[in-house]
């Protein structure tokens, strides 16, 4: 059968004995030999190619670039499935337990905790009404999470007891699980809610920023003053003893994106088992970054990566999410159809138990999509879906990244293109950086001494 | 493949796609290239896919199940997925089994 074929999209990272080749649609990833580089550098430009009509040995080698599907016949387009909002079930529900905090951190996206509008809490009755929307809205699903969160969700109990009392008895009534998860900033951890917590297997988040002088800078109360010795007095109450996995999650605003290895290790010291590192949100145009700042954050980012490679070598697993939850995706190489699950199986609500597509952005008012009683609104998350695409398809299209990536954060582009007035396409190239260093990672852990990490990977993909 | 490899599947994805031309290329071949022809070679029995209808009739050019399936919706015995090859493998399973829907275990086919 003498087809035509072409090269399918790829991006080659060479290496000394050859290269690894990923495959842009699938997100599959080959190693090649010095021979099939060569082969591959010979024929690549070659277009329409008919295997058939070429010599060996290269012949047989360009019959593995078919197996591969790194050759497809000529012609071939994919495109990616739709998923129609309503058709996928809930399986994690946000709830804004207090839009109120008792901090004031100077990155927030969420207006000192309110989103806007005045402090308000969420009463134990909406508690109940959204958890029950929860499981009810989850079809098949065996398992559900309800995210407790904020502003400051600690300051709020009652809402909290009655969300996770009223999800346990909905999802035992439908022989469903259902998982908790919070995130605080610490403060206000005590013996009493830490032993609630645990009762209730509640996974615990908090967010800490790394050493005293960042941390304070950050992450201030009301008066000005620092938070990080309150938080780090509550982290460990929850680190005595822990039964689970504590996890730290930090904000950096641009300035400080030159300290990531520093902020990592402090908080490492600190005895938390995982740190996952958020650059701010621009919020404000001085949230903005410069590219100098860009390059300082992969600089940091690339430090980690080269300490996990090193920390596999020696048999450890270096705690780092962001790199973690970047290879999991690899390893499984699936492809996504969203660049998140906003609005497609997940939701937040509001105090008022309104509907948005997704936490951050809660309170406004154009991504309003249902409340608990009535539902969610498969039309009105349908436009906001599509309003938030529209501007990045054809960049999207032709970009290598894009199963890996499908768009990025829905907030960070709503606030770059529709609340600063930027144009499309200012994240793309950080994210597509991030995911080569990932691909380069990932291919370093081949060596036969680091791929024991790599089931771990899909462990965790599965999770 | 070759049986020197010279390209290795890494991640969980190359390794499934890899698997799915397991002996794709000793197996399966595209039988007609260019505007529809006619049957060039046989099946598997539940391969929709290959042999195109030989009939001067309508719908010239499809495949044999998709042709059984246009005919087949005109009478009371319509099958609405693939069917067992009943020009070629199955020339008398209009008798054995009247009905498909309520008789296909007497199909006596592997």
């Amino acid at each position: 059968m003498n087809t035509a074929l072409t090269w399918a999209d790829h991006r080659i990272v060479d290496r000394e004995d050859g290269a690894v080749v990923y495959g842009v649609e699938d997100v599959s990833l080959f190693s090649l030999d010095r021979e099939a580089r060569d082969v591959l550098a010979r024929w690549r430009l070659v277009e329409p190619l008919v295997v058939e009509n070429t010599p060996e040995p290269d012949r047989s080698v360009l019959e593995d670039f078919r197996t591969a599907r790194l050759l497809v016949p000529a012609g071939t387009t994919s495109r990616v499935p739709r998923v129609e909002p309503g058709t996928v079930p809930l399986s994690t529900l946000v709830l804004e337990v207090a839009q109120a905090c008792n901090l004031r951190c100077t990155y927030c996206y969420a207006d000192g905790g309110t989103y806007g509008g005045p402090t308000r809490l969420l009463s134990p009755e909406t508690a109940r009404r959204a958890a029950r929307f929860l499981v009810d809205a989850s079809g098949d699903l065996p398992e559900v999470t309800l995210v407790l969160f904020g502003g400051e969700p600690l300051l709020n109990l009652p809402a909290i007891r009655a969300a996770v009392d009223e999800a346990e008895a909905r999802a035992t009534d439908a022989g469903k699980t259902v998982r908790f998860s919070l995130t605080t900033n610490g403060t206000l951890l005590s013996r009493e809610n830490v032993a609630f917590l645990r009762e209730h297997r509640v996974s615990v988040s908090v967010s800490l920023d790394g050493p005293p002088a960042i941390h304070d800078a950050n992450r201030p109360g009301p008066d000005g003053r620092g938070s990080y010795s309150r938080a780090v007095a509550g982290l460990a109450l929850l680190l005595d003893g822990a039964p689970g996995p504590v996890a730290a999650r930090v904000t950096l605003p641009p300035a400080q994106w030159d300290r990531v290895p520093e902020v990592f290790d402090h908080l490492a010291g600190l005895g938390v088992h995982e740190v996952g590192i958020a650059p701010a949100s621009p919020t404000t145009p001085d949230l903005l970054p410069t590219p100098q700042q860009e390059d300082r954050l992969l600089a940091g980012f690339s430090e980690m990566a080269r300490r996990f490679c090193a920390a596999a070598r020696a048999g450890q697993v270096l705690p780092f999410s962001n790199l973690l939850d970047l290879l999991a995706r690899i390893h499984v190489g699936a492809t996504r159809v969203a660049p998140c699950g906003a609005g497609l199986g997940y939701l937040a609500a509001d105090t008022e138990g309104r509907l948005f597509l997704c936490h951050r952005l809660v309170g406004n008012d154009g991504f309003h999509a249902g409340d608990v009683g009535q539902g969610a609104r498969p039309d009105r998350i349908r436009t906001c879906l599509a309003a938030l695409a529209a501007p990045r398809k054809e960049t999207c299209t032709a970009c290598w990244a894009r199963s890996l990536c499908r768009g990025g954060c829905h907030y960070d582009n709503h606030q770059r293109e529709n609340v600063l007035g930027l144009s499309p396409g200012g994240n793309c190239g950080f994210i597509r950086r991030w995911i080569q260093l990932g691909l380069e990672v990932y291919g370093d852990l081949q060596r036969e001494e680091t791929r024991w990490l790599l089931s771990r990977l899909g462990t965790r993909a599965a999770c | 493949m070759s049986n020197k490899k010279t390209i290795q599947a890494l991640n969980e994805k190359a390794k499934a796609i890899e698997a799915l031309a397991d002996g794709e290329t000793e197996t399966v071949r595209a039988l007609q290239d260019g505007p529809p022809g006619m049957p060039a070679g046989c099946t598997t029995v539940f391969d929709t896919g290959w042999e195109t209808n030989p009939r001067p009739t309508y719908p010239v050019g499809n495949c044999q199940a998709s042709a059984r399936d246009f005919h087949g919706c005109a009478g009371d015995c319509w099958w609405p997925a693939q069917t067992p090859d009943g020009l070629t493998n199955h020339p008398d399973m209009d008798q054995q089994c009247p009905n498909v829907a309520r008789d296909w275990r007497k199909m006596k086919y592997d």
